[in-house]
């Protein structure tokens, strides 16, 4: 659904996510993608309505309440879009996460102790390796708004935090299940709302005079970060896929304690003592708790239980959410330093639209609803009539552009425009990779 | 953690390791025939692809019974973590990149060069 709003933050109204219906359009969907498309453009569509669909098996009802958009609930959870959700979910899902199928791949005789022994290289290694993202966010040259780039990402998750997990609470498995629910139930404070993962959350933000509503910043979700998401949501949607599940929050439990370690120490070098890092402390303590528990409790009481059928998913599942981890840091450090250095990319995008032919040309309204999108292929954006504004991060200034300015747009990166002038046009040329 | 784009032979202690490809799956399998240890690295495949062929003694060793006691491995993309048996932390292990004969079609040229092979030697962490 199309926002229909000029803002460049959503509102606070659940039900409506601006998918760009015009670059939504460009997308084919008759070919998977690729493992190497994951911050691609057909990602990013494909992610955002995804993550929508998922999103609507949970509930969502705002801060305010539903007087005012009780039609959009209606609408939201109706009949027909749970016809059309139910009817193209595996589809999409094949389309967005096919290529792990190739990716990734298990093999061998596996034991409880190979298992171990696996997973505890995997984690070795990610507590060993630098945060691309925290990286990028120490080197920029506006650090503040590198971080909240940052921020925008986990608020993916962090405001609707274990949404995904509560897909496996229910059933009857054991011991297992009670462990699971252990780190649940920590996610949700306790029954203490004040004390609920997405309330400090909401506190992390609102320190940094962000706003705290769900989706607030769809905008600016990137591809990767979406989908790793999302991915949560494919293996506990699909009970067949249950021991890909244990497999993926086990990694991602144990490895989170140690990076948010690393991510208060870069947030108080940006801000000092004005930022609330409640959120980052608490994770930092509690997820060394959840990382042994979902080892010891589920991964390895699993294996043990269900034997060497399982085995393999279980370490596919660490393979798979280390891989999407990976891409997920990677992602929002190229959106980090791609927003940081747009003077460079408008002397890069000049000499670029001198070499190129003319482009699409895309005409622009001042109060047009504000949409994000990527491409697909390195782009030059030429602006041909009027005045407008870039828009490359949630809390940064703009960048103003007028008639003969250009900016190159490495593919996979993500921006906006606004019309400043009441009408503008401009052109989106494809340049050839060097 | 082995690089697939320079690598497919792992030495243990005294025992190697190969990677051997069915379909469009690696495994890494012992290169040593059950029958007096010869190299099943160098074997030829059957023509039917199901088993292989010792160069030592002729001695037909099933791939699915080779597959079966694969060691354990995770490939992603071009990387593979195999968790090697046996070995503690600081136990050193060398890698090795070498032309595994086993894994050419049954059909292919049977006099190719096993010493054709751009070998080196690296290490890995063993897991």
């Amino acid at each position: 659904m199309s926002t229909g709003e000029p803002h460049i933050l959503h509102g606070a109204n659940p039900y409506r996510r601006m998918l760009m219906p015009d670059a939504m359009s460009e997308v084919d969907f008759s070919a998977s993608l690729g493992a190497t498309e994951l911050t691609s453009h057909r990602s990013l569509a494909a992610h955002r309505v995804l993550g929508t669909f998922y999103e609507a098996e949970t509930i969502l009802l705002p801060e305010q309440g539903l007087q005012d958009l009780r039609t959009d609930f209606d609408l939201f959870y109706g009949t027909d879009l749970r016809r059309l959700r139910e009817s193209s979910l595996s589809d999409l899902e094949d389309f967005a996460f096919g290529f792990l199928d190739d990716e990734v791949d298990v093999t061998g005789a596996w034991t409880v102790e190979a298992l171990d022994a696996y997973f505890q290289h995997a984690v070795a290694e990610a507590d060993a390796g630098e945060s691309p993202a925290l990286t990028a966010i120490t080197a920029a040259r506006r650090p503040t708004v590198a971080a909240d780039t940052y921020l925008v990402q986990l608020a993916l998750d962090g405001l609707t935090e274990a949404s995904a997990m509560s897909k496996n609470l229910g059933g009857a498995y054991g011991p297992e299940q009670s462990a699971l629910f252990k780190i649940f139930i920590d996610e949700f404070g306790y029954g203490v709302h004040d004390a609920k993962h997405t309330t400090i959350f909401a506190k992390l933000l609102r320190s940094r005079s962000m706003a705290s509503h769900v989706h607030a910043y769809w905008n600016f979700y990137l591809a990767a970060p979406l989908a790793t998401n999302n991915y949560y949501y494919y293996v506990s949607r699909d009970h067949a896929k249950f021991f890909r599940y244990v497999g993926a929050v086990t990694y991602a439990e144990r490895v989170f304690a140690p990076s948010f370690v690393k991510m208060i120490a870069t947030y108080r070098e940006v801000f000092g003592d004005d930022v609330d890092l409640h959120y980052a402390d608490e994770h930092a303590h509690i997820d060394q708790h959840h990382g042994r528990i979902t080892r010891d409790e589920v991964l390895l009481a699993l294996a043990k239980r269900h034997g060497p059928g399982v085995i393999p998913e279980l370490a596919r599942g660490i393979a798979e959410a280390r891989l999407l981890g990976s891409w997920f840091d990677e992602d929002t450090a190229a959106q980090i330093g791609w927003a940081d250095t747009i003077g460079y990319h408008r002397e890069l995008g000049l000499k670029a639209a001198a070499e190129s032919d003319e482009g699409r040309r895309i005409d622009l309204a001042a109060g047009s609803p504000f949409g994000t999108r990527s491409h697909d292929r390195t782009t030059a954006l030429v602006v041909a009539d009027g005045e407008l504004d870039l828009v490359t991060t949630a809390t940064g200034e703009p960048d103003r552009m007028t008639r003969g300015d250009a900016v190159l747009i490495p593919s996979g990166r993500l921006y906006g425009l606004q019309a400043v002038s009441p009408t503008c046009t401009y052109e989106v040329r494809p340049i050839a990779d060097q | 953690m082995i690089d697939l784009r320079r690598h497919n032979t792992v030495l243990v202690g005294h025992e190697r390791y190969f990677l051997f490809q069915t379909e469009t799956r690696w495994r890494m399998v012992h290169d040593r025939c059950p029958h007096r240890g010869g190299p099943l690295s160098l074997a030829r495949r059957t023509p039917d692809g199901r088993r292989l062929s010792c160069p030592w003694h002729g001695t037909k060793i099933g791939v699915a019974a080779l597959c079966r006691t694969a060691l354990p491995m995770v490939r992603s993309g071009d990387e593979a973590t195999v968790v090697l048996p046996g070995t503690s932390q600081d136990a050193p292990v060398s890698v090795i990149r070498r032309r595994i004969l086993a894994n050419l079609p049954p059909d292919a040229d049977a006099e190719t060069d096993p010493t054709d092979c751009n070998s080196s030697t690296g290490s890995a962490q063993p897991h």
